[in-house]
């Protein structure tokens, strides 16, 4: 089993914001994934980009980047 | 005619007993409604149309509120064998350990109407089998199927008033704009999708 480390998560209005964030952060080099959203953040569902936590500034500037405002940003152990 | 019976709070197999005696009283085809309060009287309902020759169709409306309804013909109702001596109250036929995966609204690969024609008789048949997937998990196009293919949402309804979870990725459902659509089951996530099925001990995805 996968030890849990802690990631800067940012959940999105809608699974298409969440795409399209992905495709900005890989254009723009920002690191991290797509997850599904961490039930510590939501009961919902949906896509969720992990990125590392020393990342918030370059993840702010991609997000503003996408014109995409995300539904929260914070720390969480994944 | 048509009839509403209300078995609420009936322990089994009062609720099959009290059917057939109202079946009985029908003297022209009609509808006939049973309300019942748990999954197995549904099961055991269903399976007392089955042997009448009835169709049926059966929905969850809320939690312990069940309605199974049977399309009564009087020649069908006399003609059914009387069934054997205990089968009125069988146990649970959910099959714990069976999960069915619905990832698309299609069944196999080829020609698109004939693979849609293929996946609502494959539910189809899902409802006729004694038993009952424990989960029926609905995810990328698998999302048309709680949503808007009338078909499907009317067999799934029915398995899911036998006790069968129906879940539809919520994410599936967000890409596709089906959110607001959900006809049948729960919104799940990728977490319980997973979960379901590494306890599986069986999966069948047609």
């Amino acid at each position: 089993m996968r030890e849990k480390t802690l990631r800067l998560i940012v959940a999105f209005a809608s699974t298409h914001d969440a795409m399209a964030f992905e495709e900005t952060c890989l254009s723009r080099g920002v690191p991290g994934r797509l997850i599904p959203l961490p039930r510590e953040i939501s009961a919902g569902c949906g896509l969720a980009w992990s990125a590392p936590p020393g990342e918030e500034a370059a993840v702010r500037e991609a997000l503003d980047a996408a014109g995409i405002r995300e539904q929260a940003l914070r720390p969480c152990l994944v | 005619m048509d009839k509403v019976v209300d078995c609420r709070g009936m322990a089994c197999p009062l609720p099959v007993i009290t059917s057939k005696k109202a079946i009985a009283e029908f003297t022209e085809d009609g509808t006939m409604t049973v309300l019942v309060d748990n999954d197995i009287a549904v099961q055991n309902l269903t399976r007392l149309a089955d042997h009448n020759g009835f169709a049926v169709h059966s929905a969850k409306k809320a939690e312990k509120e069940y309605e199974v309804v049977m399309q009564v013909t009087v020649g069908g109702g006399e003609a059914a064998p009387e069934p054997q001596e205990g089968w009125t109250c069988l146990p649970d036929a959910r099959r714990k350990d069976l999960v069915v995966v619905l990832s698309s609204d299609r069944m196999g690969s080829g020609d698109e109407a004939l693979g849609k024609k293929l996946m609502n008789a494959f539910i189809f048949a899902l409802t006729s089998q004694d038993a009952v997937p424990d989960k029926i998990i609905c995810y990328n196009m698998g999302a048309y199927l709680t949503t808007e293919n009338e078909k499907a949402i009317e067999d799934l309804k029915s398995l899911e008033a036998a006790g069968a979870t129906v879940m539809t990725c919520g994410t599936c459902l967000d890409y596709y704009g089906l959110k607001e659509k959900l006809q049948v089951g729960i919104i799940s996530n990728m977490y319980d999708i997973v979960e379901a099925q590494m306890q599986a001990g069986t999966i069948i995805r047609p």
